[in-house]
């Protein structure tokens, strides 16, 4: 079977042979994998699909391929650094800085927010965003159509859509606290990266990707992290404009919210404004089984493999009863396309992510 | 009445309107003590309050207790005069190698709008920092904070180098942070674990009583 009818058939809430697959990786982890596996690549592994080569998610029996265009890029934007070799400035003019981490497997970093351009008032009155017209944008995304959409289930990636990179912009505190004090910068605030985003993400429909993976991290651990009436109030109605925007270019076309955590109390709301499909069930914040009883109707669903607790510090049996589990629960009569909640990191044993892999790839439907 | 003005805005978080407040009452020759605990102590116990209640998110109890951080300050000086002591006295700290702070930014406003008398060592802290504040300080609790699985080890180390300076017994440890858990706390000898800044003071003040 085709990796992207695999797709298809498992969002259009049918049981394909197997269980589709995704998975993002840290560059490290990709590294260690890519060491394990012999394969000779040198191109740096950026989670969000900019200049990867997608050798590795074709090995593993990936079916669908990320593509992404925005302000996201700007997490691995290795190639930017500055002369210290550590930080850099993104084309928004935020401020990033490198921060070495360890792990039992090795050393890794991250990039971490340092600065940000809109910290004070006014600075919002003189400033310019980036362009989302200009055409190298695309090419990327361009690249990845030709080759692989006869295959694979292409991904068009605009997430950080509206308030992660409103806060990137003007700091999380400051952010937080106008959200209750200054209403109206907020809206000039989240214009910014709606207007770019939403440009990104029809000229992506219009290239023909499959699906537009949309969202903002508005969840923690147990509940939200705004309230579900400022959600409602500042990125619903932006959500939904976004949304109905990208279906009129192409009615076919699917589109995937993100949010990390608990956002239970806003999913009637997305199914509302014309979503398909919900990622990433952080199954820690909110229950798989629960959300497939409650929406599975309404939605697919994306992820649900929890990086938490399993997928590092589990058994590789842990990990193996975890995806049977899914099949069988968030995963039945179709509408999950499995795979870990978020980026593998390098503190994955690696038999731990192979057991994910092989359960995954080795447990046809009918045997559920 | 000039308190329940005080009371309701640093509930709403009106930063302006609080300190207008407090200037008045103090004008007005209210008690400072007074002041403190019906005008903001009482206040934060509700945001504290609606935020477990789902009432109140992140932003209100963030503006909450700015208003209250800002009014205290001013507070301050006249509470010091009136020999009104704080509660209790609480270090925090982001442990080493992790740049995050708006979780320990919130603790460290709602253990004062708690009554309790902040240091902040900032973020990034090594755990010798921790141990010399301990030592120099003299607080009841030191509070930890990480929010990444990597850093959070780094908690234990404060823990161990207290115990090697002979400190670990004149001070109780508070734990807290994203990948940070009751089992992870329990496991490496924390006192008390909050999941939030809410149940972080709720829990100090409840245990302040033990003491």
């Amino acid at each position: 079977m085709k990796h992207r009818d695999r797709v298809l058939i498992a969002l259009n809430h049918e049981e394909p042979d197997r269980c589709p697959l995704q998975i993002s990786f840290t560059p490290e982890f990709v590294t260690r994998l890519k060491h394990d596996l012999d394969i000779d690549d040198e191109e740096m592994h950026n989670p969000h699909g900019g200049g990867n080569t997608y050798v590795i998610e074709r090995k593993l029996g990936q079916d669908m391929l990320l593509t992404s265009v925005g302000w996201a890029n700007s997490y691995y934007a290795s190639e930017t650094y500055g002369e210290d070799g550590r930080s850099y400035v993104d084309e928004w003019g935020v401020v990033w800085k490198s921060v070495g981490y360890e792990t039992r497997f090795g050393p890794g970093q991250y990039t971490e927010i340092v600065g940000h351009p809109l910290d004070s008032d006014d600075a919002i009155d003189s400033y310019i965003a980036p362009d989302p017209h200009r055409p190298e944008l695309y090419e990327e995304a361009a690249r990845v159509i030709r080759e692989f959409k006869d295959e694979y289930w292409i991904v068009g990636v605009t997430v950080t859509t509206v308030f992660e990179t409103a806060w990137a912009l003007q700091g999380y505190e400051k952010t937080l606290a106008d959200f209750v004090l200054n209403l109206d910068l907020i809206d000039r605030l989240l214009e910014i990266p709606f207007t770019y985003h939403l440009e990104a993400a029809k000229k992506l429909t219009d290239m023909g990707v499959d699906m537009i993976w949309i969202g903002d991290d508005v969840g923690a651990q147990d509940r939200m992290i705004i309230s579900p009436k400022t959600w409602r109030r500042f990125l619903k109605p932006r959500m939904e404009t976004f949304i109905s925007a990208l279906k009129r270019i192409n009615p076919s076309l699917l589109i995937a919210y993100h949010s990390d955590g608990n956002i239970s109390p806003i999913i009637p709301d997305l199914i509302e404004i014309g979503l398909d499909v919900l990622n990433p069930i952080q199954p820690k914040s909110m229950d798989p089984s629960q959300i497939k009883k409650l929406y599975g109707d309404h939605l697919s669903f994306w992820g649900s493999i929890d990086e938490q607790y399993t997928l590092p510090f589990g058994s590789p049996e842990d990990v193996k009863q975890e995806v049977v589990t899914r099949l069988k629960t968030i995963g039945d009569g179709g509408g999950l396309i499995i795979g870990p909640t978020h980026n593998v990191q390098l503190d994955t044993p690696l038999d731990n992510f192979w057991a994910m892999i092989n359960t995954v790839l080795e447990t046809p439907y009918d045997s559920i | 009445m000039m308190l329940s003005a005080l009371y309701q805005s640093i509930l709403e978080g009106d930063l302006e309107a609080a300190i207008a407040n407090v200037n008045q009452a103090l004008e007005a020759g209210e008690d400072p003590g007074v002041i403190l605990n019906e005008g903001m102590i009482a206040a934060m116990a509700e945001v504290g309050r609606r935020y477990e209640a789902e009432e109140y998110f992140i932003p209100e109890m963030l503006v909450a207790a700015r208003a209250m951080k800002e009014s205290l300050a001013i507070l301050k000086p006249h509470l010091v005069e009136r020999n009104v002591e704080p509660v209790g006295t609480i270090v925090m700290g982001t442990v080493k190698g992790d740049l995050h702070d708006i979780g320990k930014n919130l603790v460290s406003m709602m253990l004062e709008g708690a009554g309790f008398e902040v240091v902040d060592l900032g973020t990034d802290v090594p755990a010798v920092r921790f141990v010399s504040a301990v030592r120099e300080i003299e607080p009841h609790f030191l509070g930890i904070s990480a929010l990444l699985t990597t850093t959070m080890l780094g908690i234990e180390t404060v823990i161990t180098g207290l115990e090697e300076a002979g400190l670990r017994d004149r001070v109780r440890i508070m734990v807290g942070g994203a990948p940070v858990t009751e089992e992870f706390a329990s496991k490496i000898g924390a006192d008390l674990y909050a999941p939030d800044a809410a149940t972080a003071a709720k829990r100090a003040t409840a245990l302040l009583d033990t003491a």
